[in-house]
């Protein structure tokens, strides 16, 4: 086909979809851009300003004021999401690929990748409700566990106590995010041709230079996938804070998100709202971009 | 320094019988070819040898040790792998030096001693200039001596080669078959080599072992192979083109033994009547090399006539009806030197060096004597 009509042909096909993600997508975008400089008293940086040096605790991106003073940590929404992100990713990549890894030949293994699986099926409102339940004092699997073990002064309610709180959020969205990772690893895992693993055996590497030296390097892919998407999923976290502790106590689990939510529904002030949504839009740009450009750009030339 | 046993070997896929109740010894030092078609059960013996594969019966011996519970890495064995198998996020140095890299505290090498010896093997297999390209930037016969390359830096017990040089174009075959035999020779390390081009296997084998269908067929020097094939089989497979298999029935006329033929009758030498009976199925072999044609008559000699003429440089392969006369048609090949000119349609006259063929029980394909 003559370039020129293919590229007519080309646009016409994508008509429909841009006139969609111009009226949906991008209006939105920039209609919220826009209403985060808008100030009291005309267009500035005003929100952005007020945003990042609040200090009350349920909106507070970097410090919060100490209202109960003894209360750790000092931190407010935008550090939580950093911690988050500091702990969460690190330890779902490794989850999810020694299970994968070690689930790859053994009978029934498939049984339970579902069973992981299913942290991502149910919806994040009920897995905040179950996160609360699993760390309560008297129902909850983990503080009884430990008041077995006689850590007596663990064995409270964790989303209570600020000092417990946000651990506890992050450790139940480790259980609900690890399916997600285990099945990317289990797919990369699978599509990995069995004789890197028997050449390395025959060299004499050991299972733990194989670990190593041969499967991790070559799941370059999946691991950048699961960086990526739980990095992104860990900024914009909402519904299962949102549920369990509404960013409490004393904002102890406040995070980006539910700061954005308590400006727009709780304060009804739209500016510092929309503003707060492009700070966390910015972040996430960061993976996005970097994602963009080791996974799909690569891949798209290739072709 | 190391002997390999395999004892009444049995492994299955399922239905399939990949390896049948193999027995084979190999001595120390010895270069062993396994030979034989595609899907023989090659491969899966190497494997089983190597300890990536679990034989279902049987055992598995290196240096009169029973290693059939071993894990690879405590065999001491290295292995070629047909499909190369070279890790593809290293370079193809980092590649070569990787078997030593993760034992390096154990050999005691530091990494420039390794990255020399890397440097040896790879001039030898003269792929020096690729050391630092990925495998993915590689053609199949580069990466092939990388994977080589990688097996040859070690010095282990036995060398396990699946298919080596099957890659490679034909003078680099040549060439790299003599480097990797005089190399086996001087450092000494029992190599078991599978192929099935069987020119590599009588060029390069001390021992051959002969495979179909899950079975050793014949174990045998090269010469073994090709002159004394112990089953019709052995004897198709070997040789190009393989030994002409023509049918005929034993004949016992006046207290003597006649082997007749299509096209001929002759009496059987004394020496081998005892295994034979009258009016036995036996199958006749004949090496297409070990034919002389005539173009006059000749008492004795098989009448023929020419069907085709395949030039082969200095040789010719004749295509010949040995039984003109009668309605149907027995073909042989014949190869000749290329000193006359043969024309489709001429008749010819062969006669065959007697002590030199083979005849099989038709019914067991077993070699008679
Ligand atoms: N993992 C497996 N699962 C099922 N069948 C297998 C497996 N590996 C080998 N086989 C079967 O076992 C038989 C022997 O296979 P093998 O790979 O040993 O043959 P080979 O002699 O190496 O052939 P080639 O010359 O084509 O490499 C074949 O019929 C093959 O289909
Ligand atoms: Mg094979």
């Amino acid at each position: 086909m003559p370039r020129r009509r293919r590229t007519r042909l080309v646009l016409i096909f994508l008509l429909p979809e841009l006139a969609l993600i111009l009226s949906f997508v991008l209006v939105p975008i920039i209609g919220t851009f826009i209403i985060s400089f808008k100030t009291s008293h005309g267009y500035g940086v005003g929100n952005y300003y007020s945003v990042i040096t609040e200090r009350s605790p349920d909106r507070a991106l970097v410090i919060p004021e100490n209202i109960i003073k003894a209360q750790p940590p000092p931190w407010g929404a935008l550090v939580h999401n950093i911690i988050w992100v500091a702990i969460h990713v690190p330890v779902v990549v490794f989850l999810g690929l020694t299970l994968a890894y070690l689930l790859r030949d053994v009978v029934g293994s498939s049984i339970v990748k579902s069973i992981m699986f299913l942290g991502m099926v149910i919806p994040m409102v009920v897995g905040g409700l179950l996160i609360r339940f699993m760390f309560d004092s008297d129902l909850g699997v983990i503080p009884v566990f430990l008041r077995e073990l006689g850590i007596k002064s663990l064995a409270h309610t964790w989303t209570n106590y600020p000092q417990t709180a946000l651990i506890a959020l992050i450790l139940g969205s480790v259980w609900l995010w690890t399916g997600f990772s285990l099945t990317v690893y289990a797919a990369a895992l699978e599509s990995l041709p069995k004789s890197y693993i028997e050449a390395a055996r025959v060299d004499g590497a050991s299972d733990f230079q194989i670990f190593f030296k041969v499967v991790f390097p070559l799941v370059k892919h999946a691991t950048i996938i699961v960086v990526v998407m739980t990095m992104l999923w860990d900024l914009k976290i909402f519904d299962i804070v949102f549920v369990s502790t509404r960013g409490g106590p004393g904002g102890a689990t406040n995070v980006m998100a539910l700061v954005m939510y308590n400006y727009f529904a709780r304060a009804l002030d739209y500016g510092k709202s929309a503003a707060t949504a492009v700070i966390l839009a910015l972040i996430s740009l960061i993976p996005g971009i970097w994602f963009i450009r080791r996974v799909v750009r690569p891949s798209a030339e290739k072709r | 320094m190391a002997r390999v046993f395999l004892e009444n070997i049995v492994k299955r896929f399922g239905k399939v019988v990949a390896v049948d109740h193999i027995n084979l010894e190999v001595h120390d030092k010895e270069f062993l070819v396994l030979l034989g078609p595609s899907g023989c059960g090659k491969t899966t013996t190497l494997r089983i040898i190597a300890g990536l594969e679990f034989p279902d019966e049987g055992r598995v011996y290196i240096d009169d040790k029973d290693v059939t519970d071993l894990e690879p890495k405590d065999r001491d064995v290295a292995m070629v792998f047909q499909n190369y198998a070279l890790y593809p996020h290293l370079t193809v140095r980092d590649n070569i030096a990787f078997p030593l890299m993760i034992r390096r505290k154990q050999l005691g090498l530091t990494r420039e001693e390794i990255y020399r010896r890397v440097l040896d093997v790879a001039k030898l297999l003269r792929i020096e200039e690729l050391l630092d390209r990925k495998p993915g930037q590689l053609s199949g016969g580069q990466q092939q001596r990388v994977a080589l390359a990688r097996a040859l830096i070690r010095r282990p017990k036995v060398w396990l080669m699946d298919e080596p040089l099957s890659n490679l174009d034909a003078l680099l075959r040549l060439q790299m078959r003599a480097e990797l035999k005089r190399l086996q020779r001087e450092i000494g390390i029992t190599t078991i080599y599978v192929t099935h081009d069987q020119a590599e296997a009588m060029s390069m084998a001390d021992r051959i072992a002969v495979m179909n269908h899950g079975r050793i067929v014949q174990v045998g020097t090269p010469d073994d192979i090709y002159f004394r094939p112990r089953h019709v089989f052995v004897a198709t497979f070997i040789g190009a083109p393989p030994m002409n298999i023509i049918r005929c029935i034993t004949v016992l006329k006046n207290d003597k033994l006649y082997l007749s033929c299509p096209g001929m009758e002759r009496e059987i030498p004394r020496g081998i009547t005892k295994y034979l009976r009258g009016d036995m199925e036996i199958l006749l072999g004949i090496r297409p090399e070990f034919v002389d044609v005539y173009k006059e008559p000749k008492p004795g000699a098989i009448r023929a006539k020419i069907l085709v003429v395949e030039p082969q440089g200095s040789e010719l392969i004749l295509n010949l009806n040995i039984s003109p006369e009668s309605g149907e048609e027995t073909i042989i090949k014949v190869k000749t030197r290329a000193l006359r000119r043969y024309s489709p349609g001429e008749i010819v006259y062969l006669e065959p060096d007697w002590t030199r063929v083979s005849l099989f029980d038709a019914k067991t394909g077993k070699a008679i004597a």
